[in-house]
């Protein structure tokens, strides 16, 4: 009776924990789309609640439900986030770098110019 | 304990979801509103979540399940139909250097293209265009070919390869007109200005 309340109590203050930690990743996503100065460093901020913050969230889920038969379903929602939120990264980033949606001078290292670069090796680099 | 998280948790899920809509608001181009609106979608399955931890039940885990498909479709078929911008327009950018224009308040209606021009709408942010139908490029080298357009003179892509690559296998005193290109990829780290070899190509 007394070692089932604790593990009781001990499962809510974790399922408490995780709970905030995943409020806190959505909160750190909208100070960084405020703040942030372009839009590559804003889908870093924006990342923070799709992964670690829905992970954490599923897990208070799945801790306050106490019951085995979720755990399945919650590992193939983090799961298929898990595995679409790259792709959508990917395609959003290489689409803003094409459309120069972003701020150069940010930038310490431009990887993607050389490819760039390679079709304009007659030209002086002015433009890049 | 759990009742004190869970109101903690909506208050720090309503000021993400508040940062989310300023930037939906103010954001300059579309691509900061697909991925802010991204944040809000992942924000409400959270609070379809905290909603299950509360009330003890498990009828929204399914919109959970589907929410990373939605926010997936929804930023790739919206990412994918940016504009590349009309040269006009970037060397207009590159003069003012002026990284995030404002769009115009009145959308500018494209003139009639001459046979150099791009086909592409004068509103660079919030047209969406379908660049495979007026376009006859195909649809993976026409930004190349825009950036081209903007300044760029290209050359054949497979003499180039070649004499790359043979520059960067071997020794670079072999390759006698892109040896000051590709040599010593090493340094390429340190100073990002020199052109360093390719190792991106499908980008």
């Amino acid at each position: 009776m007394f070692e089932s309340l604790d593990l009781d109590l001990v499962l809510d203050a974790l399922a408490s924990v995780l709970l905030v930690i995943g409020g806190l990743m959505s909160l750190a996503a909208g100070i960084g789309l405020v703040r942030l100065p372009d839009l590559h460093s804003r889908m870093h901020a924006a990342t923070k609640p799709q992964v670690l913050g829905l992970l954490s969230l599923l897990l208070a889920a799945a801790i306050t439900w106490r019951a085995w038969e979720w755990v399945p379903i919650v590992i193939l929602a983090w799961g298929l986030q898990l595995l679409t939120a790259p792709v959508s990264a990917h395609v959003v980033g290489r689409s803003g770098y094409r459309t120069k949606h972003m701020r150069r001078d940010l930038l310490t290292h431009d990887e993607l110019a050389s490819a760039v670069e390679r079709i304009s090796k007659d030209q002086p680099p002015e433009r890049r | 304990m759990l009742e004190i998280a869970v109101h903690i948790t909506q208050v720090l899920l309503a000021l993400g979801a508040a940062g989310a809509v300023y930037r939906v608001y103010k954001g300059p181009s579309v691509l900061d509103r697909v991925i802010s609106l991204d944040v809000m979608l992942i924000i409400v399955a959270s609070m379809m979540i905290v909603d299950m931890v509360v009330n003890d039940h498990q009828d929204f885990i399914l919109f959970v399940v589907v929410t990373a498909v939605i926010g997936f479709l929804g930023a790739v078929a919206i990412a994918r139909y940016v504009v590349v911008r009309s040269p006009e327009e970037v060397a207009e950018e590159t003069a003012a250097q002026d990284p995030f224009p404002e769009p115009p308040t009145s959308p500018v209606l494209p003139g009639v293209p001459g046979e150099n021009e791009p086909e592409a709408p004068h509103d660079p942010v919030s047209t969406p265009a379908m660049p495979g139908i007026d376009d006859e490029e195909d649809e993976s080298t026409s930004w190349f070919s825009a950036l081209t357009r903007s300044g760029f003179t290209p050359r054949p892509l497979d003499e180039n390869d070649a004499a790359e690559e043979e520059a960067v296998d071997s020794d670079p005193a072999e390759s006698d007109s892109t040896a000051p290109d590709s040599t010593a990829p090493d340094s390429t780290a340190a100073d990002p200005t020199a052109p360093k070899k390719e190792e991106d190509r499908d980008v």
